[in-house]
């Protein structure tokens, strides 16, 4: 009975945007350190993922959401602002990161809530 | 996967901004300097950076996850002639009465201090954000 609540389309996403979130950070973290590499080009979750994720979502298929891996990939399509080649622009990538850990806060906030809820369920009690 | 994720790649790019930062006090330092260690007026030292993979953990299946880090790549001279000035009473002085002095512009090293020092600055900004994500993921449940 737990299992149909814990297999709910929504946790089950909530669980891999998490784990796309931490692969993002990291991801993020690479283009800061090389802000001053010659030649660097920047990497981020690939572009397509959201439609990827969707067309999964949409599906029966809840198993292969947890199965999906988080794609990284390099970005070629942003703009080179340095001389040497170099795409990382330092604003930038920190408002991603800013906007990164407010959307892991928002799903920490939600698999927490979804778990409450459970308990809430066994005990009776808010 | 590591409860901080970033560190690797941060850490790697705090100790290069270090080197990057003590290779301009060392420029700075000796922006005058008109006899170097080897006779010669002192030449300005660069840094350069290049990537480095660096292994983050392993994956299920035993494939390797990497991030990008960052390494110094050499220090090198600047081979650029520096300025002659007339002062033939300095000791270094040469027979026409020229001295040369070293090729290290103190503005461009002040806007390279200033540019070494934000990067840190952002760095530190994604071991913070790194760790308000452990902590939040921590408080799941609670």
């Amino acid at each position: 009975m737990i299992d149909q609540i814990l297999e709910r389309e929504n946790y089950v996403l909530a669980k891999k945007l998490l784990d796309v979130s931490h692969a993002r950070h990291q991801a993020l973290a690479g283009n800061l350190a090389n802000a001053e590499t010659p030649g660097y080009k920047r990497s981020d979750i690939k572009a397509d993922f959201a439609l990827e994720l969707q067309k999964l979502a949409s599906g029966n298929d809840i198993a292969s959401i947890s199965k999906f891996e988080a794609p990284v990939g390099v970005d070629l399509n942003s703009p080179s602002v340095r001389p040497d080649g170099n795409n990382v622009q330092l604003d930038s990538e920190l408002l991603k990161m800013n906007q990164n850990s407010m959307q892991f806060e928002f799903l920490a906030q939600y698999a927490s809530n979804s778990l409450n809820r459970i308990k809430t369920a066994i005990t009776g009690q808010v | 996967m590591n409860i901080l994720p970033g560190l690797e790649s941060t850490s790697s790019a705090l100790a290069a901004e270090k080197v990057r930062l003590d290779i301009i006090g060392q420029n700075i330092a000796n922006a005058h300097t008109t006899r170097g260690l080897d006779g010669k007026p002192y030449a300005r030292q660069m840094v350069s950076f290049e990537s480095k993979l660096m292994e983050v953990g392993v994956k299920e299946d035993g494939s390797k996850i990497m991030t990008i880090g960052v390494q110094v790549k050499s220090i090198e001279s600047d081979k650029t002639i520096g300025a002659l000035v007339y002062n033939p009473t300095h000791p270094d002085a040469d027979e026409k009465g020229y001295v040369r002095l070293p090729n290290v512009n103190l503005t461009h090293e002040m806007v390279d201090m200033i540019a070494a020092s934000r990067s840190y600055e952002a760095n530190l900004q994604v071991v913070r954000t790194a760790k308000q994500m452990a902590q939040q993921a921590l408080r799941i449940g609670k």
